[in-house]
């Protein structure tokens, strides 16, 4: 009998090592051993990128480590993903997140570190990149049904286009439709509001608990 | 020879590298691998290096991981890459002295060493905070007013006109950027130095170079800012804006912000690329090379891990440069309140021993329009000439009696929120209110008291 314990173990050791290949190794592993896809990830991946997101608020690791770790877990959980597609069933997602950086605007490392963490706490995030246009935003996140839309801008003159497309959104009448969240250096929770953002994050702990609490609202309300 | 032309050609021919890669296998593993060549590890207990050895170690390094990666051209996906000589050669040729601004109020720019008792250039203004436009000319004018202060830096940001969003590349922006060099002009002509340099950034996209006008605008003696994006990357309008600058003559300043805990890794991989940075700046052109030791956790650059960082690799482009090189300093800290001054003092001591000008200062998570005090920028005047006295193991006891001052409260949420100029001062004399003065001697005592050779009158 295979140890369940033991499977979970070197899953969060892959994390740990920041080691794609011994994912999807350790995932095709709990597969083979019959562990539940859902609870591979749960006990496996996600504790090991939980830990690796409070050591980088630490500062004990840094955006490298977690890139890479994040990377990791995201092969891994391809492997299991697939296993539950092929059951016919889907796995259980957080939300969905369509995330850029405002057009005119260049900077993405605070997305980069968002969409990390996002990804650890179980979201499926879609990265638009950066000087990405309104429509854009739109655009992908009716393609793939997304929740939240993301809007990152690290300059004073950027954060305007957080603005235009709130307002993008309203004018094509699908404003209901979507959670949009904010964030970057110069926004804040009083801007979020002013500008009618349905929340805020003043750094990537902040986002993914914004996002988690949208989705319990959404969840709430269906 | 590299020049210009040439950055401009190789930002359209060189090797294709996806952003990803660039900035994991290239950045991050590059750095890392360096790094782990040099006997070196952070210390909270030393934020300044007093080690030789390991500053050459760091500027070593640095020069070979610049030669590895080049600069990322973010539009073409390219990179710009040079060869040993040509980067020799540039550094060889670097000018380690600048004339800027023009009669009485010119400036002459030079070339630091470690612990050089030769004052560092005060570079002081907003800082480009956010700038009302009711307050634009009168705040530069309180600036320029303070005679310590050699060049007015960033004069603002220019956020709305007439009570509207300004957007970058915008035909509001281009009006934007004409009244910004004609209201900086009016404000150093209103503080009696007409001739006092401005260095101009009015971050309105490629637009901006319609600031250039010898009669009401910067002119060809106004260092023009030009920022490379963290790490070891340009983009478009940077490098049109650096190509028309150079051909218009005027001084290339350019600015990066290592960012410690990003893609540079931990301090001590970041000492390497903020290394690299200084010689990248050289390469495109850059006559003023700035620094903004930045941090991804905390997000200004008056931390202990910025404060090591600083150190190391201001002494390791001093000690094997000539360039003319400098730091800012952005707080968590606001202006109006004694940590401000606390937490830009504490990096001014770490910098100024190592080799640098300064640049600033600012908070870096501002709360008004208009958050800065041309006081504190006159203390920072005071505090850099003073540091220049100072031993780099005098230094560090200093830095670390005056980082424990603030560090509980190096958080946006905790640091004092601080006040707008127009409330630390009377805005009709242009004088700072008393209880803005007192606070200003209080600190001002309290430094001296600590060690650190302040004039008083």
């Amino acid at each position: 009998m295979v140890n369940k314990e033991e499977i979970f173990k070197k899953m969060q050791k892959a994390i740990y090592d920041y080691d794609k290949d011994a994912a999807v190794a350790a995932a095709k592993e709990a597969l083979d051993a019959g562990i539940d896809p859902v609870e591979a990830v749960e006990k496996g991946f996600a504790v090991a990128i939980r830990d690796l997101g409070e050591k980088f608020d630490r500062m004990e690791i840094f955006l490298p480590e977690l890139v890479m770790g994040a990377e990791a877990m995201k092969a891994g959980v391809e492997i299991l993903k697939e296993a539950i597609l092929a059951r016919g069933e889907t796995m259980e997602k957080k939300g969905t997140v369509v995330i850029g950086t405002v057009e005119g605007d260049i900077h993405d490392i605070g997305k980069t570190i968002v969409i990390a963490m996002l990804q650890s706490a179980g979201f499926e995030v879609y990265d638009l990149g950066k000087d990405v246009p309104i429509p854009e935003f739109l655009k992908r996140a009716e393609e793939v049904k997304a929740d939240i839309i993301g809007a990152s801008a690290l300059l004073t003159t950027t954060m305007l286009r957080q603005k235009d497309l709130i307002e993008y959104i309203k004018m094509s009448g699908k404003r209901d439709k979507y959670f949009i969240i904010v964030g970057g250096a110069p926004t804040s929770k009083e801007w979020a509001k002013e500008i009618g953002a349905d929340g805020h994050g003043k750094d990537a702990i902040e986002a993914v608990k914004v996002c988690e609490e949208l989705m319990k609202k959404k969840r709430g309300a269906a | 020879m590299v020049n210009y032309i040439d950055v401009a050609i190789r930002a359209e021919t060189g090797p294709m590298i996806a952003e990803e890669d660039f900035n994991m296998k290239l950045i991050a593993m590059k750095a890392a691998e360096y790094s782990k060549e040099i006997d070196f590890k952070f210390d909270p207990k030393e934020p300044v290096n007093t080690d030789n050895t390991l500053a050459d170690e760091i500027w070593d390094a640095g020069l070979r991981f610049f030669l590895d990666v080049g600069i990322y051209s973010v539009k073409t996906r390219r990179r710009i890459v040079f060869d040993e000589s040509e980067v020799k050669h540039a550094l060889k040729n670097v000018k380690s002295r600048l004339e800027v601004g023009q009669g009485k109020d010119r400036r002459v720019l030079y070339n630091r060493g470690v612990e050089d008792t030769k004052p560092p250039v005060i570079f002081g203004g907003p800082f480009n905070c956010d700038v009302s436009e009711e307050m634009f000319v009168r705040f530069n004018e309180a600036y320029a007013r303070e005679e310590i202060i050699d060049v007015l830096f960033l004069p603002g940001y220019l956020k709305t006109l007439s009570g509207l969003d300004v957007r970058p590349d915008s035909g509001l922006s281009s009006r934007t950027v004409v009244l910004y060099g004609r209201w900086s002009r009016e404000a150093i002509a209103r503080a009696g130095r007409p001739g006092m340099a401005i260095v101009g950034h009015a971050i309105m996209g490629l637009n901006e170079i319609g600031v250039t006008n010898e009669d009401w605008g910067l002119r060809v003696t106004d260092p023009r800012a030009m920022v490379m994006l963290p790490e070891l990357q340009v983009d478009d309008v940077t490098l049109s804006r650096l190509v028309y600058y150079i051909q218009y003559g005027a001084p290339i300043y350019i600015a990066f912000t290592p960012l410690v805990g990003g893609f540079a890794g931990g301090p001590e991989s970041t000492t390497i690329v903020a290394t690299a940075s200084h010689i990248a700046a050289v390469m495109l052109g850059g006559e003023i090379i700035h620094m903004g030791p930045q941090h991804v956790r905390y997000r200004h650059q008056t931390n202990i891990h910025s404060l090591w960082v600083a150190s190391r690799v201001k002494q390791a482009v001093s000690r094997n440069s000539k360039m003319i090189h400098l730091t800012s300093h952005t707080t968590a800290g606001r202006a109006g309140s004694e940590q401000f001054l606390y937490e830009f003092a504490a990096l001014e001591i770490d910098v100024v021993p190592s080799g640098s000008h300064v640049a600033g200062p600012r908070p870096a998570d501002l709360k008004f329009n208009n958050h800065n005090s041309p006081l504190a920028a006159r203390l920072f005047g005071e505090v850099g000439h003073a540091a220049a006295k100072l031993k780099r193991d005098e230094a560090n006891e200093l830095v670390l009696k005056l980082y424990d001052i603030y560090k509980d409260k190096i958080d946006f949420e905790t640091a004092p929120v601080g006040k707008p100029f127009e409330e630390l001062y009377d805005v009709n004399t242009l004088k700072p209110k008393p209880e803005h003065y007192e606070q200003y001697m209080k600190v001002k005592k309290h430094l001296a008291d600590l060690g650190l050779e302040l004039e008083f009158d």
